[in-house]
């Protein structure tokens, strides 16, 4: 009776403990932003770092120019598209190109003081499960300017 | 973090329409009861979960309605004056004999229903009911008069 009990009561305390943490936005779909400052432009990524299967969520992008940049070129590490849905990206892109595996999306010049912000809205797969790199690199064509690192993990 | 507030917020909704939809539907579940309360659930679901396909999202969502179950519970059970709010209190509708219409009425409850509820417990009529009383759970139970 005794052990029925703390069985009871620990199997309650576990689920607290989850709802809690999902509380605190350790079980998904909260944004994280990262900053990256280069000498041409300064980048941000705010998207969710930790996700569940099914959910929709968006990523932003925001370029911030410094000096002119010719060909502003956004590229996602794989962890971007693997599993997940792309339902948009607003402004689409003049150019979109495959980069050692990566997705590499161009833009319109721009120049200093200019900014650019790019929206993608995905979804993702049920079956996409596991942590992946989704690093984000800002390029002038082929020249990195900055780039930031993250990963997303997708729970079950 | 939202879908532990949505699901919080679908359990103190299910407590307001189980209230406000009364105890008579909640019991009798008729055909269009059932049905009624079927697409509700559904309707919750989706409210609550939205796009979650995730095993994590059900432990989450369930486990939210689990521990606010318990947690309800605990306070009907250790706060007196808190019952009143999650459950109704029994309610007399017939005493020695005569039908309390102000209480029928309040439960949207006809003489008949009241009378066939006393003929499946074998009293044939509500003139041989001592007390009739809506129980909590929606039941009504029968106190019959003392024969002889």
């Amino acid at each position: 009776m005794r052990a029925e009990l703390l069985a009871r009561w620990t199997v309650l305390g576990l689920i607290a403990a989850l709802a809690v943490a999902a509380l605190l936005g350790l079980v998904g779909q909260s944004p994280r932003g990262t900053v990256a400052v280069g000498d041409a432009a300064e980048l941000e990524v705010s998207a969710p770092t930790r996700l569940r299967g099914g959910v929709f969520f968006q990523a932003r992008f925001t370029v911030d120019a410094r000096a002119p940049v010719e060909r502003p070129t956004l590229v996602l590490d794989p962890g971007w598209l693997e599993s997940m849905h792309i339902n948009t990206i607003e402004p689409a892109p003049t150019e979109e190109a495959s980069r050692d595996g990566d997705l590499a999306l161009t833009f319109s010049p721009l120049e200093p003081g200019d900014r650019l912000v790019v929206y993608m809205q995905f979804q993702v797969n049920p079956t996409n499960v596991g942590r992946r790199s989704a690093d984000v690199g800002l390029y002038d064509g082929e020249t990195l300017i900055t780039s930031v690192e993250r990963t997303v993990t997708v729970f079950p | 973090m939202d879908i532990v507030l949505r699901a919080f917020f679908a359990f103190v909704f299910v407590i307001l329409v189980t209230r406000v939809i009364g105890r008579r539907e909640l019991s009798s579940l008729e055909p269009f009861d059932l049905i009624l309360l079927i697409v509700l659930g559904d309707l919750i679901q989706q409210g609550v979960t939205q796009s979650d396909y995730s095993f994590t999202g059900l432990v989450l969502a369930g486990g939210t309605f689990a521990l606010l179950s318990v947690g309800v519970s605990y306070l009907v059970f250790r706060f007196r004056r808190v019952r009143p709010l999650f459950e109704p209190e029994p309610l007399i509708l017939v005493e020695d004999g005569k039908l309390i219409e102000r209480n029928l009425r309040r439960e949207r409850l006809t003489v008949e229903e009241v009378a066939a509820a006393a003929r499946l417990q074998q009293i044939p009529s509500l003139a041989e009911v001592r007390w009739a009383v809506l129980e909590t759970g929606g039941k009504i139970s029968f106190i019959p008069r003392s024969r002889g």
